[in-house]
């Protein structure tokens, strides 16, 4: 019993490791600009679907493919930046949301168009056998997606407090007025989170296709959502809130589904989502989403 | 007329009722993520009560809407003073929730020796009232089309009335209607009602269109889709979001050129449409100058 | 001579015109002041200013060239800052950190630091304070990291707005008292008040302005003093 709760609890974190990230990513994007951006997880899809032509055309290495996956991300959503937030800019959120999800159903018809194939094989990251720790299984490339994640994190907080672009992001975070004021060239720094915050994204991607082997279109949908409902349960616009929600989510979903199955797991998840939001529990609500 | 122009057509009518769901939430200034879980509601309800229980397709559309406008009530009311992404974010959550339970649904019954009924992931098959009872797809299109023209009408008085500009008003600044004595919440709950029995109806004649429904199809795809076509079309009328979905069903599927790429066609329209009308096309600025100029 | 020079400047909110044709002029090292009845447009202009509201019409002359419209971070590096009213600090971030925030269009980092010890110097609570959240920070504490910030970017023309606002009558004095200091080191300064009687002493010239508009520019003497706090609390009797 205690063997199965701790290995539940050590999937969920590994889970909860790649939704840190996602959530992380949709935060940075939220705190600063106040809007969602619902393209962000088919932005993800897009770079891992690069990644997969690249391996079903050339048969590319692991960290190829992990580069590519980022790189696709980030170009995916320097096109969701430009076209559907840096034009309502102080003007609708609602109008920049909804653009982004159309740009959403453009990724998914184009993953399908160039890769028809509904599930797709993806090179794992890695292939032998899982190590044992007494009753314990753990799996390398989980953790090796544990390290990554917590290197990923840390790269974050030494760019936000050790950098001056980390500065400017925070200042806008803080007090976009005065963040101008102080000569900071805001778009500017718009296009460089948008960037950040696919990359942070492209790794929570690529490490999880690479540790499930395989890819297919609903990785841009379960992206989203998994990083919406992390941020949310983090409490919204707060960066280590964005990492205790992912982990958090990761470990609740570990150990319902355990318990009740995989369906009662997502509905335990929306529920508790739900709740939480209908109490409005003070630190899912401080944030104003314009 | 063609049953494929006659399938589009019924199509452009079902989910102009989702689609006009999701807008009447917009001018009350609620963006839902969720419209799909009522037109699945809807669709479940009306095929169980006319599949299972024998019931006349009126009745259970009747019914169907009295679900719909509870089932969203029932969200509605712990979400009332959520706002933005905030009340979004519930909105798919509650949908997600309803999907999940359409998943879990097994409501099976004897009918005629078989066993009938929703089954789960498996779905609801044989949801045949209207081929039962010798309805045409050409009749079916005229009574969608006579239900969708009257919820239009109806809307379009209000709009016209004193309720309509309250509506706009509370969607616009809430607190500037609550200090003239608007019930912003009574307004709210009331939007919240019409907007679930209208997105139930048209969940009902979609389930006995199609005669199969699944979970699948009340995703949070269609609920996007609805928001998206209420926003493109504009926000201004009633008749926005019939031109969104006008737009999306209507050119883009039924051309051959777009085949395939119709969702990257729409995609990219809506977003740059967007750009240029972040209320939409029909926008109340241009609903404004249309009336001036045809009155 | 005309260090700043303000034409016919209109700027709208929406189909609201807040601003309906202002021109005025700054002059090189001196305090120029801009009084008047809330809802006048002072801060509108403060901001239009700044870059942050783009004027419909007209133009804002700085140091020879067209500012009107341009981003702010491109007005700040041409050496206009504006602290904001209601000051507006960064509150997560260290007193540290707000005054290299205000020098952050600036590459030279060693005179960056030699600047911050000089802020340091000129305000020594705010030394005190330096790794404390700004947020924390009193009222009179903040408006001067406020002040602090602006001239982080080494500004040629320091714009301000009600820096009294919501301050004790000790701490509007001491506020006062930094901005002849100013002065007397060479900046040049515009500023909004509403306490007219603290503005005029230390002001070189003032504007008034009504509904968008200037209604009078002279000098200190020009006016009886209590007819310029009439119109600077309720406006013109005269319509």
């Amino acid at each position: 019993m205690l063997a199965d709760f701790l290995q539940n609890t050590l999937d969920g974190l590994s889970a909860g490791a790649s939704y840190a990230l996602l959530a992380l990513g949709f935060t940075l994007i939220f705190g600063v600009l106040r809007r969602a951006n619902l393209s962000f997880g088919p932005s993800i899809m897009f770079g891992a679907y690069c990644a997969t032509w690249a391996h079903v055309n050339f048969g590319a290495s692991l960290l190829l493919l992990a580069l590519i996956t980022v790189s696709g991300a980030v170009l995916a959503g320097a096109y969701v930046e430009r076209l559907c937030f840096a034009p309502h800019r102080g003007g609708s959120a609602i109008a920049a949301m909804v653009a982004s999800f159309a740009l959403w159903m453009q990724f998914e018809e184009l993953a399908t168009l160039v890769m028809p194939r509904h599930l797709y094989a993806f090179p794992m990251l890695y292939e032998g056998d899982p190590l044992s720790l007494g009753p314990l299984t753990l799996r390398v490339d989980t953790l090796a997606m544990l390290a990554a994640a917590l290197a990923a994190c840390a790269l974050l907080w030494w760019t936000l407090y050790r950098t001056r672009f980390g500065l400017a992001v925070r200042a806008l975070i803080e007090q976009p007025a005065a963040a101008a004021l102080a000569g900071i060239n805001v778009p500017w720094v718009f296009m460089r989170v948008f960037a950040l915050a696919s990359a942070l994204g492209g790794i929570a991607g690529y490490l999880v296709v690479a540790t499930h082997g395989q890819i297919t279109p609903m990785l841009g949908m379960w992206a989203t959502l998994k990083g919406l409902l992390a941020m949310m349960l983090g409490g919204l616009g707060s960066l280590p809130g964005a990492v205790i929600g992912g982990l958090a989510l990761g470990l609740i979903e570990a150990h319902t589904q355990w318990y009740l199955g995989p369906q009662l797991r997502d509905l335990v998840a929306y529920l508790l989502l739900f709740v939480l939001l209908a109490a409005r529990v003070p630190w899912m609500t401080t944030r104003s989403a314009s | 007329m063609d049953d494929y122009a006659i399938g589009v057509l019924t199509n452009i009518g079902l989910f102009s009722f989702v689609a006009l769901s999701a807008y009447l939430l917009l001018i009350a200034g609620e963006m839902s993520f969720g419209q799909q879980a009522f037109f699945g509601v809807g669709a479940y309800a009306g095929g169980i009560l006319t599949a299972l229980y024998g019931w006349p397709l009126p009745v259970a559309a009747f019914a169907a809407m009295g679900l719909g406008a509870l089932a969203q009530l029932l969200v509605a009311l712990p979400t009332l003073r959520l706002r933005g992404l905030y009340f979004a974010m519930a909105t798919l959550a509650a949908a997600e929730m309803a999907r999940i339970l359409f998943e879990l649904l097994h409501w099976r019954r004897k009918v005629d020796g078989e066993l009938a009924g929703p089954d789960g992931t498996q779905g609801f098959r044989g949801i045949r009232w209207i081929f039962e009872h010798g309805i045409e797809p050409l009749h079916y299109l005229g009574i969608v089309g006579v239900l969708l023209a009257l919820v239009l009408a109806l809307l379009l008085v209000v709009e016209r009335s004193k309720l309509g500009a309250t509506l706009r008003g509370v969607g616009e600044d809430p607190e500037l209607a609550a200090s003239v004595g608007v019930d912003v919440q009574r307004v709210k709950l009331a939007v919240a009602a019409a907007a679930g029995a209208l997105a139930a109806l048209g969940g009902v004649l979609y389930a006995h269109h199609n005669t199969y429904i699944e979970p699948r199809n009340f995703d949070i795809m269609l609920g996007v889709h609805s928001l998206a076509y209420a926003l493109i079309g504009g926000l201004g009328t009633a008749f926005g979001p019939l031109l969104g979905v006008l737009l999306d069903i209507g050119v883009l599927e039924s051309t051959r050129i777009f085949q395939g790429y119709r969702m990257i066609v729409f995609g990219g329209l809506v977003a740059v449409v967007l750009i240029y009308r972040p209320r939409g096309v029909l926008d109340e600025r241009i609903v404004q100058w249309l009336r001036q100029r045809f009155s | 001579m005309n260090f700043l020079s303000v034409q016919d400047i209109v700027t709208a909110y929406g189909k609201i015109e807040a601003l309906r044709g202002v021109s005025l002029e700054v002059a090189e090292g001196a305090i120029t002041c801009l009084l008047g009845p809330n809802g006048a447009g002072k801060t509108t202009l403060m901001l239009t200013l700044a870059g942050i509201l783009r004027p419909k019409r007209g133009s804002i002359r700085f140091a020879g060239e067209e500012i009107a419209g341009r981003a702010p971070h491109a007005i700040v590096a041409r050496g206009v800052a504006l602290v904001p009213e209601n000051r507006l600090v960064f509150p997560a971030m260290t007193v540290a950190e707000n005054l290299q925030a205000g020098a952050y269009h600036r590459r030279d980092k060693a005179t960056v630091r030699s600047d911050m010890e000089g802020m340091f110097a000129r305000f020594p609570r705010l030394k005190e304070r330096a790794a404390q959240q700004a947020g924390t920070l009193s009222g009179g504490e903040q408006q001067m990291l406020a002040v602090a910030r602006a001239l982080m970017s080494r500004p040629k023309l320091l714009l301000m707005d009600e820096p009294s606002l919501g301050l004790a009558p000790l701490v509007v004095e001491e506020i006062f008292r930094i901005v002849a200091e100013l002065h007397r080191d060479g900046t040049t300064i515009f500023l909004v008040e509403q306490n007219a009687h603290m503005a005029l002493k230390v002001a070189q010239h003032f504007y008034l302005m009504e509904q968008g508009r200037v209604t009078f520019s002279g000098d200190p003497g020009s006016l009886a003093e209590d007819e310029v706090i009439q119109r600077a609390y309720l406006g013109s009797v005269q319509r």
